[in-house]
């Protein structure tokens, strides 16, 4: 079993955060071209506590080495099961998820917490991503390899993640600001 | 927003994903979750959508995964205790 862990900061409101988080496999993201689908496949607010429950299927295309494509049979698509929760009442976004593909060999267990900052509750917010990565099999070497390319694929695509993300949300902030100065402009047309 | 698994599914998604984004931003965040103006638009892409996961074995994964993840849920819940 092995583990992986990565933090950083955004510079963006928690509110910001949580609705780009949405778009985060968008067009706008060029830097995570290994997500070619996402789908919503259940959505609900627990009456109880306002949370909204998301489940998501994501479709992901990797190349993957030979020597690994031997053991996984041959295919390069592979499923994710996400589960989201998202509390406006402690401004939490919580996303654990799961690998449906090759979960005999390998079982990847992810974590991602969006929370506000503490020190910048208003302006910043925290990322937290943690995964538990274990792979299955009657010889420990080949596991630990399979084990170590998981955590290495995982570092280069948090990396490409963040710099994807940070995209997203800058142009969406652009979107938005280029929304208000077309909004800011109607007066002037009606009263010309 | 991104595309769905199933290429004749992805209008639908599309339209229901921007009315979710209106709805997240406009109404949940701002407190008011009584109201599910995407329905009508889940309704019709989720059927689309069935109908491409039981083409690809997916429905079956699918169930499964959930039952693993609220097994998970209860075991952590159980160890709280």
């Amino acid at each position: 079993m092995k583990f992986f862990e990565n933090n950083c900061t955004f510079e963006y409101s928690w509110r910001d955060v949580s609705i780009a988080n949405w778009r985060k496999y968008c067009a706008w993201n060029d830097r995570c071209s290994h997500v070619i689908a996402v789908d919503t496949v259940s959505r609900r607010v627990e009456p109880s506590t306002g949370v909204l429950i998301t489940e998501r299927l994501i479709t992901c295309k990797q190349s993957v080495p030979k020597w690994l494509l031997r053991f996984i049979g041959g295919t390069e698509v592979s499923y994710v099961h996400e589960i989201s929760e998202v509390s406006r009442e402690n401004q939490t976004v919580t996303m654990r998820s799961t690998n449906l593909t090759c979960a005999h060999i390998l079982s990847v267990q992810e974590t991602v917490i969006y929370s506000p900052d503490k020190d910048h509750p208003e302006t910043k917010t925290n990322f937290s991503q943690h995964a538990q990565i274990t792979a299955y099999g009657a010889f420990s070497r080949i596991c630990n390899t399979i084990e170590d390319w998981s955590v290495e694929r995982f570092d280069q695509n948090a990396k490409k993640g963040r710099e994807g993300f940070e995209r997203v949300l800058r142009m969406s902030r652009e979107a938005f600001a280029e929304l208000k100065a077309d909004v800011s402009k109607i007066p002037e047309v009606i009263s010309s | 927003m991104s595309a769905s698994l199933a290429p004749e599914c992805s209008p639908a998604k599309e339209k229901y994903d921007n009315c979710f984004i209106k709805w997240y931003s406009d109404k949940f965040l701002k407190g008011d979750s009584t109201t599910d103006d995407c329905k009508p638009l889940f309704d019709e892409y989720r059927k689309c959508l069935q109908i491409a996961l039981k083409e690809k074995g997916l429905d079956k994964m699918l169930d499964e995964a959930r039952r693993n993840a609220e097994e998970r849920e209860l075991r952590k819940e159980q160890g709280k205790h």
